[in-house]
């Protein structure tokens, strides 16, 4: 069931995609002071608000373990890091190739790309320390501890290097600036992007759980099989 | 500059769908392992103990 | 708990006190990777001033990360860990022992340091001496909170010595900005002004919000 799921979260995404794409590309004309590369932007921007927002539904579920004692959680936590960790990725990345157009340079140290790259470095330890524990309850409780640690420490951070440094592009989105900042038939797009992003997203962190289903259920198995050897 | 706006344009969409379609192989892959070993594990196991998998469920 | 976590501090320290093993590594360290930065920046004199107070917190970071291994690390042998989550000694207690034992070593490194470094890099620290001592106390005791939690985290963990610093380093980003921020201004002629309570009072909020979690959390990290 959760296969199809995934399969039709994937499609549908696929199609809302083809259907931005085409709308980047042969509907949207260039922007003024930018040309053609602002495109990028209708990656980066949905990425970093996925990214964000699956490290606080990580939290959830990491607290959730550990009220609760389903593993389920766990697994849900840790595969909605990873999908998370990738599409920061991707943000900085895509980020970084704007940047290297805009500002000449392909990285500089304002507050929200060190932030990014803060998270992801926090993430990826959680990441690399699941792969180092192999008893899968101590695995679920410590990982929950660190992703406690990790999603506060996120939230200072990105207040904390705020104050630092700030020379990235403010808040163009309606949502934030109460409208006249950006096109309405771009930012028309950039929901939609987000939208197929997010399925797309959805779509990963089942096919991820259901993996960590299965791991467990090799696991027991062999528990099972070693017994009544 | 307008040629490179629209190089790097590209690269920047090649960067993001390799970086996902990465992630998404790998997951394959992983998968398709792990598939091999459950099947592996059954038979190990025997099949009239293969029942999906709720047991490990409640830990505590 | 307060009296427990004291008691475990005492013990930690007076472990280390009689083979002084951690303490003098850090320190060493710490005297080596100064050497390193000294050839790292081609130090002239008037140009040190902009980044010493990044290097003294780098430097404090990084030996930190010799301390805080060793801090669970050595209850490992002969299962004292286990004895100790056995006792009656509760995991919170446990952790905030380490972590105040991890402050006084800390503080010692931190302290030898800062000798060193007016020495080889001919900064002038005795400026605001008392703030610098509050804010020595303060990110110090952040530092050696996580490094406590951190290594309470991965004491059981294959590769532990390569995990800790891997898992800590992001985490103590903000810390180690405000405090490189509040020392940039300490360490130069600068009056004291605003930002640096600003950033005293981040430093402030990172300490109390981590050790809240840090007990809270204690059990879950410890006991099996």
């Amino acid at each position: 069931m959760r296969e199809k799921v995934a399969i039709g979260l994937g499609t549908a995404s696929a199609l809302l995609l083809t259907y931005t794409l085409y709308q980047m590309f042969m509907v949207l004309s260039d922007e003024v002071l930018q040309g053609a590369i602002y495109r990028i932007m209708f990656f980066h921007v949905p990425a970093a608000m996925i990214g964000m927002i699956g490290f606080f539904v990580a939290l959830t579920m990491s607290v959730l373990y550990l009220s609760s004692g389903h593993l389920r959680y766990d697994a849900l936590a840790a595969s909605i890091i990873e999908v998370s960790v990738i599409f920061a990725t991707v943000n900085i990345v895509t980020g970084s190739i704007w940047a290297r157009i805009i500002w000449g340079v392909w990285w500089v140290w304002d507050y929200r790309l060190t932030s990014q790259l803060v998270c992801i470095l926090i993430f990826a330890g959680y990441l690399m320390m699941r792969r180092a524990i192999d008893e899968p309850t101590q695995r679920a409780r410590l990982s929950a501890a660190l992703c406690i640690f990790g999603c506060v420490d996120v939230v200072i951070v990105w207040k904390s290097i705020e104050w630092f440094r700030n020379n990235h592009p403010g808040p163009v989105l309606t949502f934030r600036t109460g409208g006249g900042t950006m096109d309405p038939s771009m930012e028309h797009v950039l929901y939609w992007n987000l939208l197929a992003l997010l399925l797309l997203g959805i779509a990963l962190v089942l096919v991820r759980t259901r993996q960590d289903d299965m791991a467990r259920e090799i696991d027991s198995l062999r528990r099972l099989a070693n017994a009544s050897a | 500059m307008d040629q490179r706006n629209f190089v790097f344009m590209f690269y920047g969409f090649l960067a993001a769908w390799l970086i996902v379609v990465g992630y998404v192989i790998s997951l394959a892959r992983r998968g398709a392992r792990l598939k091999k070993e459950l099947e592996d594990v059954k038979q190990l196991a025997g099949s009239a103990q293969a029942q999906p998998g709720r047991l490990e469920d409640r830990v505590r | 708990m307060l009296r427990q976590a004291l008691s475990v501090a005492r013990k930690d320290l007076s472990i280390e006190l009689r083979t002084k093993e951690s303490l003098n590594a850090s320190i060493a360290f710490a005297i080596s990777i100064l050497l390193l930065f000294s050839f790292a920046f081609d130090a002239v004199l008037q140009d040190t001033v902009n980044f010493a107070a990044g290097l003294l917190w780098l430097v404090v970071a990084f030996a930190g990360a010799l301390v805080f291994n060793r801090g669970f690390a050595r209850e490992l042998p002969n299962e004292c860990l286990d004895a100790l989550l056995a006792s009656p000694l509760s995991a919170a207690s446990l952790v905030i022992g380490k972590a105040l034992a991890n402050l006084a070593m800390l503080l010692v490194v931190e302290l030898v340091s800062l000798v060193v470094f007016g020495i080889f890099f001919n900064v002038h620290w005795t400026t605001h001496p008392l703030f610098l001592a509050i804010l020595f106390l303060l990110a110090t005791w952040g530092i050696s909170l996580l490094g406590a939690v951190f290594g309470a985290l991965t004491v059981n963990l294959r590769l532990r010595e390569l995990m800790l610093p891997v898992i800590i380093y992001p985490v103590l980003v903000p810390l180690l900005i405000a405090a490189i921020e509040i020392t940039n201004t300490l360490l130069s002629i600068q009056p004291v002004g605003a930002t640096e309570f600003a950033w005293g009072k981040m430093l402030v909020v990172f300490d109390i919000v981590f050790t809240a979690l840090a007990v809270f959390l204690a059990d879950t990290i410890l006991v099996n």
